[in-house]
């Protein structure tokens, strides 16, 4: 075959191997936000350092998955909730895989969590404009702790109920609100039978939900704002330069442009 | 105007009618004659209304009708070009109330109200079923007997057997003897005053004299002299006032009644300090307050709000 | 007009935007790919600890490597139990314990860690300064070393904290019997399980079981002083005769009880061997 028909021929292939995409953008235009986000430019000397962020959110998803999973098995009952738990890790085929993964996914990802925020708070990057980054991202750290305090009871053994009362407890401690904190999240003056279903609820889905809507936040803002060079990388992106900055009319650099064509 | 193409019917909702009453009698024929019946009703009416509408040209010519027009008192200058755009409010129509604020605010204000509606009882059942009903059930223990004098027994129940083991609760309990012909127990609850632990009887227990009542009671006797926490280290001598450590207040304690010769273990309380011992102890006692929180003396202020029963 | 210092921000991410589109690489492959490696170490990672759990434990009662599948069932009228939070939380567990004292017990539980958390929500907005290299950021850097520092510290306090529980020390006193040397001796043996279940080593340690609490001294070799059986017998049931406040009196476990501990101290002479 000559060299033209060839080429013909491979981009008739590749038009009908990429159909689908375009089939799917031209309707949507989800493709090209995918394109968008994997192909976007990112400065040229990140590192490690920056992976944290995506390790955080593989070890959530990893809890994610492994709960609802995990949820098909487990029975919300003061009377079989243990039991459920000890059908899962003996008798159920990987069950003990499933649920060790759950268990340990979650020290997993509080820690990354902290090492995330350090490696934050030592680049800097908590400053303008990713001023509101940061916050959600605090909001993100207390939700998953009280996503691991709520999951702390599940199980419903000594070390889960007992953990629980003085964590409730810590709550009632609190002053003017304190006492209906505590019997509020009891469910009663002790905790009872309603106070492991509401735990759960909370556990499955109310505290996943805000931590999956402040995820997806947290998300856009970093595509949208940027990651931070290294501080002291010689090369950082948006470093001072030696010669002088043209005079500007204070707008220039808004994270929103203002209007085009501004004023001058 | 000219009529070009085929004079189509105007636009109708009898043969929705129609088709409904055909859908009853359908259903009517599989489940009750009565509905059945219902939807030859309802069909009988709308087809009429329908062949009424359909045949309405047939029967009767069609009006002339003019077309609709409305003078418009706007002035010269701001009268538009065009025939057919929307006529233009003079500055006195504005003023007065226009009619798409109205809307406006009636939309948000439905929406709000719906939204009231919706999610008012749900917070409220979110957040009431643990305020609401709080009282703990009256528990039989066993007969006063039981109960040596002078000695403290552990004493562990299910406060609502019909909720099973999370129930369980369990009280230091010493039978004081008598105080002027009233037998007199000194009752106090087994769960730190600081945050909840349970908290240790500081003596021997004696467990191989465990005594079982009925299928959910069991004394322990025990001789503490005094109860210790664990956790951080509170300290309680045998009337459960602190003696050292965290804990705010002295132990919770619950009232008792005897029934038949039973002793009968009622609602819980808080106390912050007893004076005096066993039968002579004299109680001040306060609303049951959760664990770390003063009841008396200034940090009491922080709280200045009983939870209600 | 925006004030200087808006001005110079917004010129700086002007700039950055400017480089990045510049000198950039594009996130697919070349960052993509570091992070899927992270990923594969993190999913790695917690499935190793679930292995090591797991093939370490062997049932519900052993703690291998990594503590066992479960505890007992939840028992909410035990009197033998000490609570813990998962380790994520032991740096408040442990703050709980310096703040020991009934009127700044409110301060342990929620004061410091909501001013903290509120400091920490707050942070972009104490500080301002676009400056992001450490070594020009001395509080910053200072003030991260010291919470690393504290919440680390506390953290392992948390994690090796221990308490005594009756039925456990109880098991101890064979081997106390053993190593000071009073197996022999009926009266002090009697002496030894009483001390160990009431509740004395919740303040005191003995042999290295207990709590050091209050300021009460260890008593592996109280009997060393030679103050005799009497002594200590009159002391244990009212120490405030002795000057003792922080201990309570303990003269309700009765003589022929109180005779027995008595023994037992005076019999505790340091560890033989």
């Amino acid at each position: 075959m000559s060299p033209q028909a060839k080429s013909a021929r491979r981009a008739q292939l590749e038009a009908a191997a990429l159909y689908p995409l375009e089939w799917l953008e031209e309707r949507s235009g989800l493709v090209g936000g995918v394109k968008y986000f994997l192909f976007r430019k990112v400065p040229r000397d990140t590192g490690w350092f920056h992976t944290l962020g995506s390790a955080t959110l593989t070890a959530f998803l990893v809890q994610a998955i492994t709960g609802v999973i995990l949820a098909m098995y487990y029975k919300p009952d003061p009377n079989s909730a243990y039991e459920s738990i000890q059908h899962i890790t003996n008798d159920l085929t990987l069950g003990w895989l499933v649920r060790g993964m759950h268990r340990w996914g979650a020290s997993v990802f509080i820690i990354l969590m902290f090492f995330h925020m350090a490696r934050v708070f030592l680049f800097g990057a908590y400053k303008y404009p990713r001023e509101l980054n940061w916050i959600i991202g605090v909001l993100l750290l207390a939700m998953g702790m009280l996503e691991g305090f709520t999951g702390y009871l599940l199980p419903w053994d000594q070390t889960a109920y007992w953990a629980t009362v003085v964590g409730i407890n810590l709550n009632g401690t609190a002053p003017i609100i304190g006492p209906f904190l505590a019997q509020f999240l009891a469910g009663g003056t002790e905790i009872g039978a309603d106070t492991l279903s509401k735990f759960y609820a909370l556990h499955m889905l109310a505290i996943p939900g805000a931590i999956f809507a402040l995820i997806g936040l947290h998300l856009y803002l970093v595509i949208r704002l940027g990651v931070t060079s290294p501080p002291w990388s010689p090369d950082a992106a948006g470093r001072e330069r030696p010669e002088a900055a043209a005079p500007t009319n204070g707008r220039e650099g808004l994270v929103r442009p203002g209007r085009r064509g501004g004023s001058e | 105007m000219s009529d070009q193409g085929p004079h189509l019917p105007a636009p109708s909702l009898w043969p929705i009618g129609f088709a409904a009453g055909i859908a009853c009698i359908l259903i009517g024929l599989v489940i009750s004659v009565l509905v059945a019946v219902v939807g030859f009703g309802i069909a009988l009416v709308f087809g009429f209304l329908w062949l009424r509408d359909v045949t309405r040209p047939v029967r009767t010519p069609a009006p002339e009708v003019e077309p609709e027009s409305r003078p418009s008192r706007a002035t010269e200058a701001t009268a538009p070009a065009e025939g057919d755009a929307m006529p233009v409010m003079s500055e006195e129509e504005i003023a007065t109330y226009p009619r798409s604020t109205f809307i406006s605010i009636a939309t948000l204000g439905l929406g709000g109200v719906i939204g009231g509606i919706i999610t008012v009882p749900v917070l409220g059942f979110a957040v009431l079923p643990s305020f609401t009903n709080q009282h703990e059930p009256n528990v039989e223990l066993g007969p006063i007997e039981d109960f040596p004098e002078g000695d403290f027994v552990i004493a562990t129940f299910l406060e609502d057997p019909k909720i099973g083991e999370v129930s369980r609760r369990t009280m230091f309990i010493r039978n004081n003897g008598q105080l002027e012909g009233q037998p007199s127990f000194t009752v106090l609850y087994s769960r730190c005053a600081h945050l909840g632990c349970p908290v240790q009887p500081n003596g021997p227990v004696f467990d191989d004299e465990k005594k079982t009542i009925g299928d959910h009671v069991e004394l322990t006797p025990t001789k503490p002299a005094g109860f210790g926490c664990p956790c951080h280290g509170g300290q309680y001598d045998t009337e459960g006032n602190r003696t050292a450590g965290p804990p705010v207040r002295a132990l919770d304690r619950a009232e008792f009644s005897i029934r038949n010769g039973k002793l009968v273990i009622g609602s819980f309380y808080s106390v912050a300090k007893v004076e005096g011992t066993g039968e002579r102890a004299r109680i001040q006692k306060y609303g049951r307050m959760p664990p770390g929180v003063h009841v008396d003396g200034p940090e009491a202020w922080l709280y200045p709000l009983e939870v209600p029963r | 007009m925006a004030s200087r210092r808006i001005i110079e921000r917004r010129a700086q991410h002007k700039r950055y935007k400017e480089d990045v589109d510049r000198n950039g690489k594009p996130f697919f492959p070349h960052a993509m790919f570091h992070d899927t490696v992270m990923s594969l170490v993190v999913v790695s990672v917690i499935v190793g600890l679930t292995c090591v759990w797991y093939f370490t434990a062997e049932g519900s009662e052993d703690a291998g490597l990594l503590g066992p599948y479960y505890t007992e069932e939840a028992d909410p009228g035990t009197t033998n139990f000490v609570p813990r939070p998962d380790w994520y939380f032991y740096f408040l567990f442990y703050l709980l314990r310096v703040f020991k004292w009934p009127d700044t017990v409110v301060l342990g539980t929620v004061g410091v860690p909501n001013i903290l958390l509120g400091i920490l929500i707050a942070l972009p907005f104490i500080d301002v300064r676009r400056e992001r290299r450490l070594s020009r950021r001395p509080v910053a850097l200072v003030s991260a070393i010291i919470v690393v520092l504290a919440m680390g510290t506390l953290t392992y306090k948390g994690a090796t904290a221990k308490e005594s529980l009756g039925s456990e020390t109880l098991a101890a006193v064979p081997d106390w019997s053993q190593r000071e040397g009073f197996a022999a001796n009926q009266e002090a043996v009697a002496g030894a399980k009483l001390f160990a279940v009431a509740g004395c080593l919740q303040c005191h340690t003995y042999l290295g079981t207990g709590s050091s609490n209050l300021g009460a001294p260890d008593l592996s070799d109280i009997g060393a002083t030679n103050k005799g059986v009497d002594y200590f017998q009159r002391y244990v049931a009212n120490p405030a005769e002795f000057g003792n406040t922080a201990m309570p009196p303990f003269a309700s476990l009765g003589e022929e009880n109180l005779h027995q501990i008595a023994v037992f101290l005076d019999a505790s002479k340091g560890p033989k061997g």
